[in-house]
């Protein structure tokens, strides 16, 4: 259920190589007893008129038990520097958990696919996913070393999920991009995607988050080799619970009209395939 | 302390309160029911309808300003058949008054959305948005010509005999000729103000943020222009006025109520609290309690007192 509610700051601090920017935040409350994998959080930033809006922010983890969402965001402008200003223990307003998030599959095997800070809303699905029953397999890109090290690259590890990386200078994994790991990977492991016969069950699926052009590329790729992708969208957002219609995405359907989902609402995330990425 | 009567009369519209949402803001007031009862709210403003169904214009479609928000959404909307068939059914259950805003691109536009809607729709109100492009007059906005827009309300006029509220554009030289111009044609309500032409350009890229370059500036930055305007139309004309502008704080309800306002109607403020309209009505109620006013009816116009 959405909610509006007064959430303790448990923790708010930057992490790894501070020009990175990247910063983690745990909120304590009742968010994350109905949050899923994917959803996102509108918080309020300051109690001021400027930056005016609450800022959409993916959820990374959710506790249940602890009853605690932890979220990582990069400074990028105004409402996220002073989100950073935030101190433990004070208070923040939390909308939501908003959003339609990713499906949690139950068999078979899960293929994530991160660009940059794209693996924030992964990581509540790796934590979701029963990895006794699903094959998880995680391909992220980054500028580069430093990034990847301090968008918390030992956490991942941790969680024990097969994981591959790239960077643009080659400073850690391949050199180039994500979707260069993409590609190979599933020009290597053809046994795994099903085929028309198998009559649409599917073996391989693929989760992504990242860049707009590199997630456009990834479905691309994905609906090349018949595997079914979901993407996580990002867009300029006021309301975040489907009222203002200012993140639309364009979607066409089976007939091929084109309609328009709300990403804050029918999404983030949505289905690849039916994504108009050049509008 | 004795009770704050907080109905209000305005030719024809009887709202339990003088809170209103406003359109474009609200959705089909589905959207807002988990926080905030539509029974709580004096009524709600629907999203625009044109005849036809739009998808709007594409995104960005939003660009922050300081205390703003520039918008082009576009009209999106289900069209006319798609509003009666999908959401009106829905819409005349809620508890509160429903006005519906309509908005067209010509004359028979605005008399073919009035016809549909008649006092027997179970909606309280027609809004009429004249800030749209007549594309029969080289795309000039009816509200910002006082001939079209009272012959735009003539029309509405002739086709409904739902109470008409006719929605003033701020983005003209002379507010209250307009408003003349509308309550000549026979609006029963005037509402002020629409959005406010504005663009902001992002300097990395060096291109206007929104896909389509322009925008409507809401929220507490156009204010003080929004009161100018309430201020001024009300002691230019005898009907009604439903105030709005960045409206965000019981306070800023107060203020336009003082310039002459007998309603107010909050948009922007509810994309950040959610119940900002039951909070608003709130502090109102108190203010009239604690100044010991009987009825909420008695602030409306106080600061044109000499």
């Amino acid at each position: 259920m959405v909610m509006i509610l007064k959430e303790r700051v448990i923790e708010n601090r930057i992490m790894g190589d501070p020009i990175q920017m990247l910063y983690k935040m745990v909120i304590s409350g009742q968010a994350a007893q109905t949050a899923t994998p994917g959803q996102f959080v509108h918080l309020q930033v300051a109690d001021s008129n400027e930056p005016l809006l609450r800022r959409p922010l993916s959820i990374a983890g959710i506790d249940k038990n602890t009853e605690e969402v932890t979220i990582y965001y990069k400074v990028i402008g105004k409402g996220t520097e002073l989100l950073t200003r935030i101190k433990e223990n004070e208070y923040i307003s939390v909308l939501g958990p908003l959003g339609t998030g990713f499906t949690v599959p139950d068999s078979g095997e899960l293929l994530l696919v991160a660009g940059g800070i794209g693996i924030f809303p992964l990581l509540s699905l790796i934590q979701a996913v029963d990895k006794e029953k699903v094959k998880l397999k995680l391909l992220w890109g980054g500028e580069n070393k430093q990034f990847i090290e301090s968008a918390g690259l030992i956490d991942i590890e941790k969680m024990g999920v097969n994981l591959d990386m790239s960077t643009l200078d080659g400073s850690l994994g391949t050199k180039g991009l994500v979707t260069d790991l993409l590609e190979s990977y599933l020009g290597d492991n053809t046994d795994t995607i099903a085929k028309p016969k198998d009559n649409g069950k599917q073996n391989l699926r693929v989760a992504t988050c990242g860049p707009k052009g590199m997630l456009q590329a990834v479905t691309k790729i994905c609906l090349g080799h018949n595997v079914p992708v979901e993407v996580s969208l990002e867009e300029r957002m006021a309301c975040g619970i489907g009222a203002c219609l200012g993140c639309v995405c364009t979607v066409k359907d089976l007939e091929g009209n084109l309609k328009r989902k709300r990403v804050c609402k029918e999404g983030p995330v949505m289905d690849g395939k039916e994504v108009v990425w050049d509008e | 302390m004795s009770k704050v009567s907080m109905a209000i009369q305005m030719s024809g519209l009887s709202l339990r309160n003088p809170i209103i949402t406003s359109s474009g803001t609200y959705g089909f007031g589905e959207e807002y029911s988990p926080f905030c009862s539509p029974s709580l709210l004096g009524g709600i403003t629907v999203k625009g309808i044109t005849p036809l169904p739009r998808l709007g214009n594409p995104v960005p479609r939003l660009a922050e300003t300081p205390a703003g928000l520039l918008n082009s959404v576009g009209l999106e909307n289900p069209g006319l058949e798609g509003f009666i068939r999908s959401y009106l059914p829905k819409l005349v259950e809620l508890d509160t008054s429903v006005i519906v805003n309509i908005s067209g691109f010509s004359i028979e536009d605005y008399a073919h959305l009035a016809s549909a809607f008649q006092n027997d729709s179970g909606i309280a109100a027609l809004e009429v948005n004249i800030s749209c492009p007549n594309i029969k007059h080289g795309g000039m906005a009816f509200g910002t010509h006082p001939e079209s827009a009272q012959e735009v309300i003539a029309i509405v006029r002739k086709n409904t005999d739902l109470p008409i509220i006719a929605k003033l554009s701020p983005n003209v030289t002379d507010i209250v000729e307009m408003a003349r111009a509308v309550e000549r044609g026979g609006a029963d309500i005037i509402s002020l103000i629409n959005t406010l032409l504005g663009m902001s350009i992002d300097v990395k890229s060096q291109k206007p943020i929104l896909a389509n370059k322009m925008g409507g500036l809401s929220g507490p930055a156009v204010r003080p222009i929004a009161v100018r305007m309430v201020y001024q139309v009300y002691e230019a004309v005898d009907i009604p006025i439903v105030g709005m502008g960045g409206i965000s704080t019981w306070q800023d309800a107060v203020e336009f109520m003082l310039a002459g306002a007998s309603a107010v109607s909050i948009g922007t403020a509810n994309f950040i609290n959610p119940i900002a309209p039951v909070d608003i009505l709130t502090g109102l109620e108190n203010y009239c309690q604690q100044r010991g006013y009987g009825s909420v009816q008695e602030i409306v116009g106080l600061a044109h007192q000499r």
